[in-house]
């Protein structure tokens, strides 16, 4: 009886010394790179996503692949380490901040990763980036664009999306160009029409930022935000949300949402009968394939600003024929999220061949000097390249967006460029038809 | 004086007991130099978080017998307290902690004057109500970050910085905490004897009759929150510094509430080792099911479920928790 | 004016369901003084069995109900016999830790199963479709017809309760155990009876909300709140006081349109800038500690 006590006892901290963490092997070829993404949860749909597009550049770094027009496709692996392949390690934040930060010290210490990427939640970004920080390791950031995360002064975090700020930008000019007539296929819309806007954001690190991006850019723009809230993604229901939304009698409905939720949303708002003229979405929920799958027609006319649209294939030679093996290999056309985090391992590759090492201090100096031509990338950018000082540490200032419309053609569900005018694909559908 | 001297005199244990607790101890001293994984010394950190929390817990809850379910709003309100002072004013957190500690105090006396009328569930239910609460004010509350949280900036401080308690390597965090550690057992060996300890014992075994002793039943109680508070928000202030980045959803959340009563419950509430006993069980536990099982073979929540079931088998068989037993098997030796 | 009408409209709608919710709870708690900490936990059993029933037979959801009504009995009486037997035998710590070791558990096994996504129902006759009343007011179909089947079910229960020679050996045991053994009526089994009642009534709520509610793992705590509220509001123990204390609950939950209604009228700035809708749970919560302190017994209360 006494064992059974001082069994108890001993067991339990005995068990704390046991020292587990993948066991590390010396492979002198290749670079780990560590990748927290949530490939669980809410947001388990856009984890996927990421996950396929990250692993997708990882092959193509890795082998030798003729066909394609990429830089990194004619070597097998890292050319300046000697043809040392990229392993990326990927782990699942849930969408939790504190658990991504306990990852990626998991990450860095147990596994000693080289690198990091991920993590789409801009609210899990900004604690593993401060653990990146802390330590020294260099991260890119894909995905995430709450305008704070660069704003931070830190020294070992890049981002190559472009950011909200942008992004919200880009939607104002489209409001503008309505109702001076520069829209394809729309006449100049009178300014009241369209003046009243009403936005509801999730609530966490990037959809606040969203909320009060879109307040101050509403007042400079000239339009009146009627209505601003911010609701939790998780909420099962959002009806008193949408009543709410509704009761301000907005001619634009703005959001910032995750995937199940903007599906709720869009349901719920279509059950209430509102009547808004246009519905912006930004980005994240409302382009990923459940998204289009579960509500299908109904959605058609929502607009939503990404990065990556299946028309930029058409556009760029590229790009669609990284789309085609990321197509036969998951079913989905590249989307946003997918697009970018194989932006994001595409641009480790790039940083790596120019440090010939992975020292960090070594990949530091290559990140804050690299310039990426733009007709190397699926995004339709005009290249990637970080500002080294200034308010924005680590920005990639040559980053650009898209607006898409859902429209049907042929019987099927396609994403129309509609904003920059000069690159639109189609007419816009406005007002926006539901009933 | 004699408050010091009590509280370093544990004779009343049996010898064994405490060469085990002095061998534990010493071992707890010397982990760090151990060789050891990144994983394994955030679980002991971990361990050592709950083992105070679980003591401050087995005040109210072990001794007094009320069981409250609302711990977490004190974490809270310990961490936003830390992390508020740090990122405005540039507090040291040896300043902002005591000032957390008085935030958590006051607090609990305004929701513990009503909560205390209530008994048994009613009491546990209200305790979750207060938390939840409390935590749908710091998600909209913009001053302290509303449901964005915190960041305490690692760029900012110079580590190791001992004044902030910040630091990069987690050998640091590891002491401070089992610094506390050791303080709070000193502390609630002393209360245990105390003469709150004792009205306390006499209110959970029967309240009339305390009452008839004069005992003020409810001012009783109300001070022994109080005292679970500071502890509670003591560590929460440790956890804004440790973590570096808090908001209302992960520090104040229920599972929070849950895991610090179970811990204390599971280990033997009213014992001064259950709660040490019950964290050196359930965190390595559950940290190690979640790697193993969760993280590696993808079954995800299956340590909540192994330790769902612990908790059930516990509170059918022997609600009185691990040290329960103990005292079983000693008495029936005994006789 | 319209957003007055039309919240309060939704509110009563929507509280006539979670006045289901709330019917198991309080008669485990009238039989045999248990909180039952998991009961939420059997309301996303619920909702797991009916959307999973109405995607995988393509069946009407709606029509789901008697099946998940079968599995909530089920899982009341199992719950009963293999778990809470021996719980209540235990002091009150061990009853009110045991519950809560059971909403663990059950959470995280449909976690397991199940995974962390939002799910819901896209297909069915109902699904998307409203009425527009008038005054503001539309009204999905789902959720007139959960709120028309609670009623209904509802009523059901009562007359079971009220009407019938079990419900009276019920009323009995839950007023007097001792008297009603003598009187020759099995406690034990009525005690199983409440529990298989309790997760039978709830789980139909639990299939009525998933036609307009998404589910995933974690729903269960917040409607073990309400469920909360409810009971206290209604009084522990009081069927038809959960029934009115329902109502009331939904109607709180309504709030934030309340709140929007008196920003157009009174027009003040700073109360446009509440954020009312975040909050709309709280009130609830609010609710039940406020019950609590003033009117321990609730306000149809007959039973302590």
């Amino acid at each position: 009886m006494k064992k059974l006590f001082l069994l108890t006892l001993a067991v339990c901290l005995v068990a704390c010394w046991w020292i587990t963490g993948s066991p590390v092997i010396a492979q002198a070829k290749t670079v780990k790179i560590g990748a927290i993404y949530p490939l669980t949860g809410g947001a388990a749909a856009a984890g996927r996503e990421l996950k396929a597009g990250a692993e997708l550049s990882a092959k193509i770094a890795n082998n030798m692949m003729p066909g394609l027009d990429m830089d990194m496709a004619k070597n097998a692996g890292i050319k300046s380490l000697g043809g040392a392949k990229i392993k990326l390690i990927f782990k699942d934040h849930q969408a939790n901040p504190t658990l991504g930060a306990d990852l990626a010290k998991k990450l860095i210490l147990d596994d000693k990763v080289d690198g990091m990427l991920g993590c789409y939640h801009s609210s899990v970004t900004k604690t593993v980036s401060a653990v990146c920080e802390q330590y020294g390791v260099p991260m890119i950031n894909g995905t995430s664009t709450s305008p704070a995360l660069t704003t931070r002064g830190f020294k070992w975090f890049w981002r190559t999306t472009p950011h909200d700020k942008w992004f919200t930008k880009d939607l104002f000019e489209l409001l503008k160009g309505l109702t001076q007539g520069k829209v394809k296929g729309v006449k100049a819309v009178p300014e009241k029409e369209i003046s009243n806007l009403a936005s509801a954001c999730e609530k966490t690190e990037w959809g606040s930022h969203v909320s009060s991006i879109i307040k101050s850019l509403a007042k400079e723009y000239g339009f009146n935000l009627r209505k601003s809230l911010l609701y939790t993604a998780k909420a099962p229901d959002l009806s008193s949300e949408v009543r709410s939304l509704k009761a301000a009698r907005p001619d634009v409905m703005l959001f910032a949402s995750y995937t199940s939720d903007a599906i709720l949303l869009v349901k719920t708002l279509k059950a209430q009968k509102a009547k808004p003229k246009i519905i912006w979405g930004q980005d994240a929920g409302f382009e990923k394939p459940e998204f289009r799958s579960t509500l299908r027609d109904s959605i058609v006319g929502i607009l939503t600003r990404t990065v990556f649209l299946p028309k930029v294939a058409q556009i760029k030679k590229v790009a669609g024929q990284v789309n085609a093996l990321y197509k036969g290999k998951t079913g989905n056309d590249l989307g946003g999220a997918s697009a970018r985090a194989f932006t994001g391992v595409q641009t480790w590759v790039h940083i790596l061949e120019k440090a010939g090492s992975t020292k960090p201090a070594d990949i530091q100096r290559a990140a804050n000097a690299i310039r990426i031509p733009g007709d190397q990338l699926v995004v339709p950018w005009a290249g990637i390249q970080f500002t080294p000082s200034g308010d924005e540490l680590g920005q990639n200032v040559l980053g650009s967006g898209l607006i898409g419309q859902y429209q049907m053609v042929d019987g099927k569900l396609v994403l129309e460029i509609i904003y920059p005018f000069d690159v639109a694909t189609a007419d816009m559908i406005f007002p926006f038809k539901w009933f | 004086m004699e408050a010091l001297s009590s509280a370093l005199d544990f004779s009343d244990f049996p010898r064994l007991d405490m060469i085990i607790a002095g061998v534990l101890g010493g071992l707890l001293v010397i982990f760090p130099a151990t060789p050891h994984s990144a994983f394994a010394m955030a679980t002991m950190i971990q361990f050592l978080m709950f083992s105070l929390y679980g003591m401050g817990w087995n005040t109210i809850g072990g001794y007094g017998g009320q069981v409250d379910l609302g711990k977490a709003q004190y974490v809270g309100i310990g961490a936003f307290t830390t992390a508020v002072l740090m990122v405005r004013w540039d507090v040291p957190f040896w300043v902002s902690m005591p000032i957390g500690v008085c935030f958590a105090v006051i607090w609990s006396f305004i929701i513990g004057y009503p909560l205390f009328r209530l008994k048994g569930h009613y009491f546990a239910i209200a305790t979750i109500a207060t938390s939840l609460v409390l935590k749908d004010i710091f998600e909209v509350w913009d001053f302290v970050g509303a449901a964005c949280g915190i960041e305490i900036s690692p760029i900012k401080y110079n580590p190791p910085d001992f004044l902030h308690l910040i630091f990069k390597e987690d050998i640091y965090y590891y002491y401070v905490i089992l610094g506390f550690f050791f303080l709070g057992i000193l502390y609630v060996n002393w209360f245990r004897k105390s003469r709150l300890g004792f009205q306390l014992r006499s209110i959970k075994d029967n309240e009339e009759v305390a009452k008839s002793l004069g005992i003020n039943v409810h001012w009783a109680k109300i001070k022994t929150y109080a005292i679970a508070t500071s502890f509670v928000s003591v560590v929460g202030s440790f956890h804004a510094c440790y973590i570096k980045n808090i908001e209302p959803e992960d520090t104040m959340s229920l599972d929070i509430s849950i895991l610090i009563a179970l811990m204390a419950m599971l280990g033997g509430a009213g014992s001064l080792w259950g709660p040490i006993i019950g964290a050196g069980v359930l965190i390595p536990l559950k940290s190690y099911l979640k790697e193993w099982l969760g993280a590696r073979a993808g079954l995800i929540g299956i340590d909540l479920i192994v330790y769902g079931a612990i908790i059930m088998l516990v509170s059918a068989v022997e609600p009185r928790g691990i040290w329960g037993i103990v005292e079983k098997v000693r008495r029936r030796k005994r006789n | 004016m319209d957003i007055l009408v039309s919240s309060l409209f939704a509110g009563l709608l929507i509280g006539m369901v979670l006045a289901m919710v709330a019917l198991g709870l309080t008669i485990i708690f009238g039989v045999m003084e248990i909180v039952n900490f998991a009961h939420g936990e059997f309301l996303m059993v619920g909702m797991y069995t009916g959307l999973l029933t109405a995607q995988a037979t393509g069946m009407e959801p709606l029509l789901t109900l008697p099946v998940a009504a079968a599995a909530g009995f089920l899982l009341g009486i199992i719950c009963y016999f293999g778990f809470v037997k021996f719980v209540i035998r235990g002091p009150m710590v061990a009853q009110l830790l045991g519950t809560f070791g059971l909403m663990i558990f059950l959470r995280n096994l449909a976690l397991l199963f199940f995974g962390a996504e939002d799910r819901a129902i896209h297909q069915g006759i109902l699904v998307g479709k409203s009425f527009n009343i008038g005054m503001g007011v539309i009204a999905p179909a789902t959720k007139l017809a959960a709120a028309a089947l609670s009623v209904i079910a509802f009523w059901a229960v009562w007359l079971v309760i009220n009407r019938t020679k079990i419900g009276k050996a019920l009323t009995a045991t839950s007023l007097n155990p001792q008297g009603a053994r003598y009187m020759g009526i099995s406690t034990e089994r009525m005690n199983a009876l409440a529990w298989g009642i309790g997760g039978g009534t709830v789980t139909i709520a639990g299939a009525l909300l998933v036609n307009f509610w998404s589910v995933n793992p974690f729903i269960g705590l917040l409607f073990t709140m309400i469920a909360f509220a409810i009971v206290a509001l209604g009084g522990f123990g009081s069927v038809s006081g959960a029934f009115f204390a329902g109502l009331a609950v939904g109607v709180i939950t309504e709030i934030p349109g309340i709140w929007d209604f008196l920003t157009y009228i009174f027009n003040f700035g700073w109360m446009a800038d509440v954020p009312m809708t975040s909050l709309k749970y709280m009130w609830v919560y609010l609710a039940y500690f406020v019950i609590m302190i003033v009117r321990p017994r609730g306000l149809f209360g007959w039973k302590r």
